[in-house]
């Protein structure tokens, strides 16, 4: 933080040039925060390289693969990779429609139409209503329609229920910045709807786009109250998770909160790098001029 | 408002209702349906109207039980949240003088937003255990003999693991709003003689109130709608509304659990609105 | 140049919300010859941008027609209209190079990227942008982010250019330098531009023709003296600036002239013109230019000339301006009543805040207002 210092003062704040002795309270609380944040996540990653005398608490017993191994394994831990390959191909359709409808509603809700409000309540009511009450309604409802339920149908559905108002939230945020001067103007220089969309709003929106995908995925790849009773016969991760913390007690646990991490920080990592990229692919285009 | 608008604007909001329709509506539809039925003891359900369901509900003591348990959790989870989110928003809003710094610092705390949040419940605990790393490290230093059996399996537990968890639903939006407060409006305070405690409770709070909003509405609806963190972190012996509803479809008892479940609905919708009359949340996220 | 072709005529336009509860403009009746640059003028909020967005095509009118080169051409798209409107914001795609900005029209047209990179740099040359050409909207100047969407607009070479507010993003020094530059561009595309704003002088220095409007009506419209030296009515005098409005009741008529009696002055003469319809007790709002306005002590009992007229004050304040002096005085009770004294003259006259003076000008320079 020592870079700060020589920066002008722009935070109102602090006056003159030392720092104000909240500063530094704050300074310590927020590290305390930030370790507690982190903390404990290291520790059962660190406890899922133990070997086979490993158990739930420090310290580390040896160090090994072994409880990785036995996750593959698909031995007594049960089915962990189908579930993981489930999660993933469920995050991934969630993540898609998830894009595309908020981008759709997005574009909706910048101007009022008739029933704005209602259908924006609505979505928030999806939001804040208690998802295994919404997973039981679809379970039910399926079963009296006669429909199994699966984790690419019912499932589907009842993460979409949260995942899709959560990016139109999102959506908003992006939008904020967007100027409908833009539009209009691709407009007057003769470019048809679907032109001032594909050369326009979706380049310039791309970043916020890659945003709400990163928020489809994580949300959906966790999910679990929703999930719960429209999976259907086959697990996804967190309810495989779920299944383990209630029967297995092993550091095999860790090592599924371990590889569900790695996933988890590759979506962010290529998130963030996506969004890099489309910044600085822009800026490159003048780099040529200088 | 053209018609030509309204065509427009329903065309884009179809796919979220072709969404919510089935997969919120419905549901929703279908469980006030059930909970109004008879049912056999075994799944089946039959057709007759009773009220039956919810006069055992209203009439049981364990409702109230349930719901002074969930509310507590709600409540203390708002509580340190929403001071901890503060803190931390208002750290890296004002204090923090590079706005790069502070941007990567906020994004410190957002990661673990995308990691799963189960996993960083059990993360817990290797940390509370009886034999975890604050019992041994405490007997270790000699501050206590016997391990502190609350940190685990108890409500303790259950409130750590949730601050954990939805912090960042307070730190998100606190942080945006006062992102947003004008820093010549804070300097003008000072000119005028203000000191920095009439800043903080005249400018900084008031301006704050609608991120505190927006993040207790999800930090309220999310606990209230939660029984995995409440399940595992309190190792089974506590239990929450809708712990107790899905052990009733556990034991196919369909009327009962809908009722529940259609009362704890009605009531976290009337917790959300009632947050709503503070703040105009459309308005908020829209600007 | 296409002759004929960027005429404008503006016939019974108007445009309501709400079937009519509520209107943005009404009865806008205007003609705009082909070649010539105008300016609506008016306070915000008067209806001005949307007579721009309607000749753009970006919003219809209720009733009327728009024609441009004759044709009406309501209810047909922008390019159809040969039009371009450079916004307020100038709304420049981010994302997009100044080349492919100015480019887009040309793209959207199906140009292959050869053909339409080379018109693009003439047209960068043209706004002298060569070494810009490859840099993003935002890392440009405000004056050349305006350099840029001028461009752009104008590649597709449309018959009318529209602009919106088009200087008010840009700081005093830089808007008197493109307000220049405008009238320069105007003059080689020898096209029709219309140009809105609320800034008097920006009107005055740039217009073949001023439109002053209000509350969704037009004023007056004229060339820019025409409106500057002769308000129609009190509106305009006050809006456009520069002059003293004084209300007051005819007393006597005489011939070509009336006397007029005020609140808080005395009698003075206003030529009356042939065929008038004025009568004795009538309400009368004159206006008289302010530097048309001369002040003497009033100590000094001055023999004036029979053409002139007076009214008596006290000096409130003084306010140096460079080449001229304006002195405030307390003639009128709720208009400013004010002279624009040439700078000389003010020193040799020796005024101080609160001498009683003579306020003296031709009664030929006066003007009647609606």
């Amino acid at each position: 933080m020592s870079g700060a210092k020589k920066t002008s003062r722009k935070s109102g704040t602090p006056r003159g040039n030392g720092r104000p002795w909240t500063f530094y309270a704050l300074a310590g609380f927020f590290t305390l925060y930030v370790i507690a944040l982190y903390g404990p996540m290291f520790s059962i990653y660190l406890l899922s390289f133990q070997d086979l005398k490993g158990g739930l608490v420090f310290p580390m017993r040896g160090f090994s693969l072994h409880w990785f191994e036995e996750l593959f394994m698909q031995t007594r831990t049960g089915d962990f990779s189908g579930s993981f390959r489930r999660s993933i191909g469920l995050a991934v359709l969630v993540t898609l429609f998830t894009v595309v409808f908020s981008f759709t509603a997005g574009l909706a809700f910048r101007k009022r139409f008739w029933g704005d409000t209602a259908v924006f309540y609505l979505m928030i009511a999806s939001l804040v209503a208690p998802g295994l009450v919404l997973g039981i309604g679809i379970g039910i409802g399926f079963n009296l329609l006669g429909f199994q339920t699966s984790w690419y149908t019912s499932a589907l559905g009842a993460q979409l229920s949260w995942t899709l108002p959560f990016g139109i939230l999102v959506m908003f945020a992006v939008m904020s910045v967007f100027n409908s001067d833009w539009e209009e103007a691709a407009r007057d220089l003769g470019a048809t709807r679907w032109q001032t969309t594909r050369l326009i709003v979706l380049p310039i929106l791309a970043p916020g786009l890659v945003a709400v995908a990163l928020f489809g995925f994580t949300l959906s790849y966790d999910e679990f109250a929703r999930t719960l009773q429209t999976a259907g016969p086959l697990n996804t991760l967190p309810l495989e998770i779920w299944s383990m913390t209630l029967n297995v007690t092993s550091p095999a646990l860790y090592a599924l909160g371990t590889v569900s991490t790695i996933v988890s920080f590759f979506v962010i990592g290529g998130s963030l790098y996506l969004i890099t990229r489309i910044r600085r692919k822009r800026a490159a285009s003048t780099a040529a001029g200088e | 408002m053209s018609p030509g608008r309204n065509l427009v604007g329903w065309l884009n909001v179809t796919p979220l209702l072709l969404v919510l329709i089935p997969f919120f509506v419905i549901p929703i539809c279908v469980v006030l349906a059930v909970s109004f039925v008879e049912t056999d003891g075994f799944g089946g359900l039959y057709p007759v109207f009773t009220l039956d369901n919810y006069a055992m509900l209203f009439r049981s003591d364990l409702t109230l039980r349930l719901y002074a348990a969930t509310l507590k959790f709600t409540l203390l989870t708002l509580l340190f949240t929403s001071v901890i989110g503060f803190w931390v928003a208002y750290f890296l809003v004002f204090h923090v003088r590079s706005k790069l710094i502070a941007m990567g610092l906020f994004l410190v705390c957002t990661v673990p937003f995308w990691t799963s949040n189960i996993v960083r419940m059990i993360s817990w605990i290797p940390l509370l255990g009886k034999e975890g790393l604050i019992n041994t490290g405490l007997q270790g230093v000699g501050i206590i003999n016997e391990p502190l059996e609350f940190l685990l399996f108890s409500s303790f537990s259950v409130v750590v693991a949730y601050v954990h968890q939805l912090t960042i639903f307070m730190i998100v939006p606190i942080f945006n709003s006062m992102a947003r407060i004008d820093k010549s409006v804070v300097e003008a305070a000072l000119d005028a003689g203000a000191s920095r405690l009439d800043i903080m409770r005249m400018i900084i709070l008031p301006m704050s109130r609608s991120g505190i909003a927006l993040g207790a509405i999800f930090v309220t609806s999310i606990v209230m709608g939660d029984f995995f963190v409440v399940k595992v972190m309190s190792g089974g012996g506590t239990a929450s509304v809708v712990g107790a509803f899905y052990e009733d479809v556990g034991v196919l008892q369909y009327p009962t659990a809908a009722a529940s479940a259609i009362v704890l609905t009605l009531v976290v919708m009337l917790l959300v609105a009632a947050i709503l009359r503070v703040v105009d949340i459309r308005k908020e996220i829209t600007q | 140049m296409n002759t004929g072709k960027g005429h404008i005529e503006l016939a019974g336009i108007g445009k309501s919300y709400d079937d009519g509860a509520s209107f943005a403009v009404q009865g806008i009746n205007l003609k705009i010859p082909d070649g010539s640059y105008c300016c609506f003028l008016g306070p915000s909020g008067c209806g001005k941008s949307t007579i721009l967005r309607m000749i753009a095509g970006h919003e219809d009118p209720t009733e009327g027609k728009i024609l441009i080169g004759g044709e009406n051409v309501v209810g047909l798209a922008p390019v159809e209209r040969r039009t371009a409107m450079m916004f307020q914001s100038y709304a420049l795609f981010p994302h997009l190079s100044v080349r492919d900005n100015i480019a887009f029209a040309l793209r959207v047209r199906g140009l292959s990227v050869k053909d339409r990179n080379a018109k693009a740099d003439e047209m960068i040359e043209k706004v002298h942008l060569g070494e810009f050409a490859n840099r993003l909207p935002g890392q440009l100047s405000g004056g050349q982010q305006q350099r840029v969407a001028l461009a752009r607009a104008a590649i597709t070479e449309p018959r009318v250019l529209l602009l919106d507010e088009p200087l008010s993003a840009l700081d005093e020094h830089l808007r008197i330098q493109m307000r220049a530059e405008l009238r320069r561009m105007q003059k080689d595309l020898g096209i029709t531009f219309i140009h809105v704003t609320h800034t008097q002088m920006e009107a005055i220095a740039l217009s073949d023709i001023v439109v002053v409007m209000d509350k969704g009506h037009i004023r007056q419209a004229g060339s820019a003296r025409d409106i500057y030296s002769a308000p129609r009515d009190r509106y305009v005098a006050e809006f456009i600036g520069g002059q003293n409005v004084l209300s007051g009741r005819i007393s006597d008529i005489d011939k070509g002239t009336a006397r007029l009696g005020g609140d808080t002055f005395g009698q003075i003469v206003v030529p009356l013109p042939e065929g008038h319809r004025k009568s004795k007790g009538e309400k009368l709002d004159i206006a008289i230019r302010r530097d048309d306005v001369d002040l003497r002590p009033v100590a000094a009992q001055p023999d004036l000339p029979p053409s002139a007229t007076s009214i008596v004050g006290r000096v409130q304040a003084i306010e140096y301006q460079g080449n001229y002096v304006k002195v405030q005085i307390d003639a009128a009770e709720n208009d400013d009543f004010v002279s624009f004294m040439p700078e000389r003259k003010f020193y040799e006259a020796g005024l101080t805040v609160g001498d009683a003076v003579l306020a003296v000008w031709d009664i030929q320079h006066t003007q009647l207002l609606a």
